[in-house]
């Protein structure tokens, strides 16, 4: 007799799906009720879209090919290889950037696991999911595709469908709250500065007397949690 | 390592389990034997501790109470008590661990040593975590290449001494030092004079930090990336463990691996570095027929319709074979079967007529690497530049004589790498007195310890025939030796019968043994070796000539003859790149590479070790047994169809070889293969002539980078090649005045060449040292391979 109880649920939140306003579920759209099929709904600030490789301010490339985040996919989507900088015309900061890099989306699962070991606020993910291929060369997105055009801006490749919005808060930044998990960096700035953007401002709860802040200074200047990356 | 084992234990007490230790065993060694590992960055175990860099602190009680000592420097004591896990040692880890951290830039991710760095390892577990300092880290110029293979990043460095141990203490090649002082100490070459040390590539390996990368690798790959499979190096015959490193199919890395009786972990650059060519875009990737590329049914078709052919009209010695010293021990023996016991022919010859005769070789009592190397015991070097053809070999000679007091006697042509460290040298005129000074040299060994000879061609340009009476002169004194051939597996090659007269298992033609039953047939007469091969060739007797692996043209001492030679056969060339003699050939096959092969080697001792594949050949390059499989299948014999089944048969008709691969399971260091043929009745060696007042004799010598195929089209390592230059006695140069740099004809009766000058009073008078096969100077031009010995009248070009 006892599962008929359960079913007594499903059938109570099916019934009032139509009398009452109790839907939990939401349509893709903004929905199709109100006719505005064609409209997204807005995503969470830190939903994991397609990636996108940042740039630093003087138009760098932030990437610096280390493979962590090849090293950390669970999918094993991500192909990277390193290469020195010609010093006279660098890449990046330091001494190697990124010569290949490579995401499958036909495996990737948008854990985030890649921006999280990523050392240099290279890699993040926009809100752009809504992106479909004909074929598997189309689906593996190389890095002229991944990294940010000269306005900081997401390339917007033809198949996919970027919306006002989809190209906000991509950066490093959204993530970027206490890397180093130690109360005594709570309101220090600790992020690069980015092309198109600067070195943003802190989040709530941050204080906002940071010194570090300059829009559109030399971002990876200031970087002093990643000593390591760039020099 | 001369450790002798002796029944006799030291009882000591780590971390409160009893450890039987051996006498004068250092606390580190012995705890680690007994499973615990003390964290360590400056101790290497083949090389003199220095406790640098503290990081083997542990609390050592030897009876006068605890205190934290340094485990790399202490000997073990009777009752001494070790404790590696108190509080004090973490303490002082923790401690020694945020020094080291101070100056050292944490730029993990751009650096080729994160994710397989000792410190970087050892600092997750036995660090503190946290770091108290946040003042600016000191920074220098980043990096600086120290030598055309090492690149230096002095941010990175922790100062523990061991590269610069390495250059000193191993390789004997100080250039590189520490300099400054507290915390400004740097490592550093002297100014103007790079880290050029044949060894440079093993302070990378040893590194425990990234101060010291391979430009070869630089950034090619992260450690997780790579797989590896554990191989023998086969650049030159003194078969170094390894392990090879690939990713995406693309060698990447090799690494020394310690083998005890080899290598003891180190390499030679172009062991290390040679597998660059291995991704070379010029690799031969498919069949030539006529120079167009065909299919491989096709040329294996028109290979085969030659072969019959000729056999048909001229008989089987009308085909001859030259090479195979490059092959695994699978695919010579194929080959060899394939010459011998299908095609019928002992036209074969794995030397190009600048080694020793094969049956001298095999007939000789042969010596270990470690019976050369025994402490107090006597060698005895005659023959080529260990350092600059066998190079680890080199390193392991000059350890007997540095550290465990073995004598080095010299005999030869000149100075050479090992001429520093022996006892008595002594050079012969080329052509003059090498038989009179080694019976001198004899008559005073000393017999109380073993006598080695380090054995092979003092000279290419002198008959080998000298040799055989200097060999039967300390085969008189009860001398073993260990023969100094440098192709990568020539000495398998051999086993494998690949030489005139020999067959499989070190036995003579009329002594066939169960190759006859195995094979039905084995050759009637002794056939001709690579000269004569050549000299028949080049007058048409030979019509087929098969080339595997062997560039007679560019790599044999004759290029004259090579060249006639090739011109008249057909040729059919089976290689991994287009060499000079492959582009005269008609038919190309492309073969695998180092890296590509399953099989077996054997080295310069007879030790077998194996080899195995590591990534696929280019295109459709196969390995060199399968095609020799496939030449017999179409002649009409059935070979068996894979390398262990090869390596069986050959077990079944080589003695030695019987049980070597389950030998090898059980002994991954490698299995010696004993036994000797019947040594040849020592020859007279045709008498040079008197040397006239105005020439001068040439020394042909080779040096480690030269125009070999491998070494050539390793980016890294083709610049390296010295180039050819004319070496005189200080007395010659100013006889004939000529000064260092002076661009100076050389001129024999078969051709000339141009050559710069440089005096060196390592060359005897009357004699001008060249090195052979260097990318651009044909040395060979000046030879002919028939000469007793090679005068050469020295002109200066205006």
């Amino acid at each position: 007799m006892g599962y008929l109880e359960g079913f007594a649920i499903t059938w109570r939140k099916f019934a009032r799906g139509f009398v009452g306003d109790d839907i939990v579920t939401t349509e893709y759209s903004a929905g199709t009720r109100s006719g505005r099929h064609d409209e997204k709904r807005p995503k969470p600030e830190r939903f994991h879209g397609r990636h996108v490789l940042n740039r630093y301010e003087d138009g760098m490339e932030k990437c610096i090919g280390c493979e962590l985040c090849a090293g950390v996919c669970p999918a094993r989507c991500i192909y990277v290889r390193g290469r020195d900088n010609d010093p006279a015309d660098p890449t990046s900061p330091g001494e190697r950037y990124g010569y290949v890099y490579e995401i499958n989306y036909l495996r990737c699962i948008h854990c985030d696991l890649c921006v999280e070991a990523c050392p240099t606020e290279a890699i993040t993910e926009s809100k752009l999911f809504e992106f479909s291929f004909t074929s598997r060369e189309d689906a593996i997105y190389t890095k002229d595709e991944l990294v940010v055009g000269d306005d900081g801006r997401p390339k917007r490749l033809p198949w996919e469908d970027w919306r006002v919005g989809d190209d906000e808060f991509t950066s490093g930044w959204v993530r970027a709250t206490a890397p180093q998990g130690s109360a005594a960096y709570e309101n220090r700035v600790a992020w690069s500065g980015e092309l198109g953007y600067g070195v943003r401002a802190p989040e709530a709860g941050q204080a906002s007397e940071s010194a570090t802040v300059v829009p559109g200074s030399h971002g990876h200047g200031h970087d002093h949690a990643h000593d390591g990356g760039h020099h | 390592m001369s450790d002798i084992e002796t029944p006799v234990t030291v009882r000591i007490t780590v971390d409160g389990q009893p450890v039987d230790a051996r006498p004068g065993e250092l606390v580190i060694d012995a705890a680690e034997r007994a499973g615990v590992y003390i964290p360590r960055f400056c101790y290497h175990p083949r090389m003199k501790p220095v406790g640098m860099c503290r990081m083997c602190l542990v609390e050592i009680d030897a009876g006068r109470g605890a205190a934290l000592q340094p485990s790399c420097m202490i000997p073990v004591s009777p009752d001494m008590t070790v404790v590696t896990d108190s509080e004090r040692t973490r303490k002082a880890q923790e401690g020694v661990l945020e020094f080291l951290l101070i100056n050292h830039p944490l730029d993990c991710p751009v650096c080729d040593k994160g994710g397989e760095c000792p410190l970087q390892d050892q600092t997750v577990a036995y660090g503190p975590g946290e770091s108290r300092f946040v003042e600016e880290k000191r920074h220098y110029e980043k990096p600086i290449p120290i030598s055309g293979l090492v690149q230096l990043d002095r941010e990175r460095c922790i100062l523990c001494d061991r590269c610069t141990r390495f250059a000193k203490d191993v390789a004997g090649d100080p250039l590189i030092h520490f300099q400054g002082r507290g915390s400004s100490t740097e490592v550093n070459t002297f100014p103007d004079e790079p880290f050029s040390s044949y060894f440079s590539g093993n302070t990378v390996q040893i590194c425990p930090v990234g101060a010291l990368t391979a430009s070869s690798y630089r950034f090619r790959a992260r450690p997780w990336d790579l797989e590896e499979t554990s191989s023998t190096c086969r650049t030159c015959s003194v078969g170094c463990s390894v392990t090879v490193q690939s990713s995406r199919n693309e060698v990447l890395r090799q690494n020394g691996v310690d083998n005890d009786a080899v290598n003891w972990g180190w390499l030679c650059d172009r062991g290390r570095f040679d597998m660059e060519s291995g991704r070379s875009d010029v690799r031969l990737t498919d069949p030539l027929v006529g120079g167009t590329t065909a299919r491989w049914s096709d040329a294996l078709g028109a290979a085969v319709a030659a072969i019959r052919a000729t056999i048909e009209a001229h008989g089987p010695s009308s085909v001859a074979l030259l090479g195979g010293a490059r092959l695994t021990n699978e695919a010579a023996y194929a080959w060899a079967r394939l010459a011998k016991g299908v095609i019928g022919t002992d036209d074969v010859d794995c030397q190009l007529g600048d080694g020793l005769p094969a049956d001298l070789v095999l007939g000789l009592p042969r010596a270990t690497i470690a019976d050369a190397c025994t402490p107090k015991g006597t060698i005895v070097l005659v023959g080529p530049d260990v350092k600059e053809e066998l190079p680890v070999l080199y390193l392991r000679l000059r350890h007997a004589v540095v550290e465990d007091g073995a004598t080095l006697v010299e005999l030869g042509h000149g100075r050479t790498g090992l001429s520093r460290y022996a006892a008595r040298t002594s050079y012969a005129h080329p052509g003059g007195d090498l038989v009179e000074r080694a019976r001198l040299v004899a008559k005073d060994l000393d017999e109380s310890g073993p006598i080695t000879v380090v054995f092979g061609r003092t000279s290419l340009a002198e008959d080998p025939a000298v040799l055989a009476e200097v060999a039967a002169i300390f085969l008189a004194k009860g001398a073993r030796f260990l023969p100094a051939l440098r192709r990568g597996n020539v000495f398998g090659a051999l086993d494998a019968g690949l030489a005139p007269g020999l067959l499989p298992g070190r036995r003579l033609l009329d002594d066939a043994g169960p190759a006859t039953a195995v094979w039905g047939s084995t050759p009637a007469a002794i056939g001709r070796d690579a000269t004569a091969i050549l000299t028949a060739a080049a007058a048409g007797e030979v019509k087929v000539l098969l080339l595997v692996g062997a560039d007679p043209v560019a790599d044999g001492p004759d290029r004259a003859l090579a060249e006639t030679a090739l011109e008249r056969a057909t040729v059919i060339a089976v290689d991994t790149f287009l060499t000079e003699s492959g582009t005269r050939a008609d038919v190309v096959l492309p073969a695998a590479g180092p890296s590509e092969v399953d099989g077996t080697v054997t080295n310069l001792e007879g030790r077998v070790q194996r080899v195995n594949r590591k990534v696929t050949p280019p295109g459709t390059a196969r390995p060199d047994w399968m095609i020799a499989v496939e030449l017999a299948d179409r002649l009409g014999v059935e070979f068996p169809q894979d390398p262990d089944a090869l390596l069986a048969e050959l077990g079944a008709v080589a003695d030695g070889y019987a049980d070597v691969a389950s030998a090898l399971d059980r002994n991954p260091d490698g299995v010696l293969v004993t036994g000797a043929c019947p040594l040849p009745a020592t020859p007279t060696a045709r008498r040079a002539p008197a040397p006239s007042g105005s020439t001068l004799r040439l020394v042909l010598t080779d040096s480690l980078y030269d125009a070999a195929t491998q070494t050539a089209q390793s980016p890294s390592l083709a610049p390296l090649a010295p180039g050819t230059v004319a070496r005189l006695n200080p007395a010659d140069a100013s006889a004939l005045r000529v000064e260092a740099g002076t661009v100076v004809s050389l001129a024999s009766a078969r051709g000339a060449v141009d050559l710069p000058v440089v005096v060196d009073d390592g060359v005897p008078a009357g004699a001008v040292a060249v090195a052979a096969n260097q990318p651009d100077c044909q040395v060979n031009r000046l030879l002919d391979a028939t000469w007793p010995v090679t005068d050469v009248r020295l002109e200066v070009r205006r």
